[in-house]
């Protein structure tokens, strides 16, 4: 049993969990906000959410697979866990750190359009 | 024999943490939305937008910071379950502390907003509002 292929499987089944979920509710939540950018056409706002939606699933997913060809041959279930567990986590506090930069961005120009 | 231990300490340690970090942040959200209504006055859809997204964002933050300090070195690991416990919670404990000091800084960005919201609302005075004794928090 090669434990490269199961961690493999595991490890694309809860980044692409956690990616496509968090897309999910950014696109629902942020209707709202590119609705008040652009006040009087809700059609076009509409496109420019899923437009921006599908680039975000597209450079999150690809560096989520690409990543995968650097990992180490592994021996043990515990280094499986830990190489798991780390590259989860580097994925999941890049997309923290690229979400508040949204954040930030996105209530400072409410604040200018009040 | 040497990895299976530290493959049980890996098994405790998940669930907890990820527990830890569901509590706390149902919680602080929960509580947050009085914040965010205080802030964008009368738009409430706006407020509650903002809500979920900082939630989405505390999730990830304190779940990727817990899953990238997992690692426990096999190099000074003693083999015993009493040095697996002292291990454990060495690391917990370190997580629930890293998690208190991300509570109180999302705390601080919601009074942050609440002050700055309120002294832009007082430059267009609200007549209704003002009158008699306020309680300022």
């Amino acid at each position: 049993m090669n434990l490269n292929i199961i961690a493999y499987s595991i490890y694309v089944f809860i980044t692409g969990f956690i990616i496509i979920k968090v897309g999910v509710i950014c696109y629902q939540n942020g209707n709202i906000f590119v609705a008040h950018l652009i006040p009087d056409n809700s059609e076009f706002c509409l496109q420019i959410n899923t437009i921006l939606l599908i680039g975000y699933y597209l450079l999150n997913i690809g560096y989520a697979i690409i990543t995968l060809s650097g990992w180490p041959t592994l021996q043990t279930f515990t280094q499986m866990t830990e190489v798991i567990a780390n590259r989860t986590g580097i994925i999941i506090c890049t997309l923290a750190g690229l979400h508040y930069f949204n954040l930030f961005w996105i209530t400072k120009f409410i604040k200018n359009f009040k | 024999m040497e990895n299976s231990k530290i493959f049980i300490g890996y098994i405790i340690y998940l669930p907890i943490v990820i527990t830890l970090t569901y509590f706390v942040s149902r919680t602080l959200f929960k509580n947050g939305k009085t914040f965010m209504i205080d802030i964008f006055r009368d738009r409430k859809d706006i407020a509650l937008a903002t809500n979920r997204l900082f939630e989405v964002g505390f999730y990830l933050l304190n779940i990727g910071w817990a899953l990238l300090i997992l690692k426990i070195d096999s190099y000074d690991f003693q083999n015993t379950y009493q040095n697996l416990i002292e291990i454990l919670s060495f690391k917990v404990g370190g997580f629930s502390m890293y998690l208190g000091v991300m509570l109180f800084l999302n705390l601080l960005l919601f009074f942050r907003g609440r002050k700055k919201a309120g002294k832009k609302s007082s430059l267009t005075p609200k007549t209704i509002q003002t009158q008699g004794p306020q309680v300022r928090l």
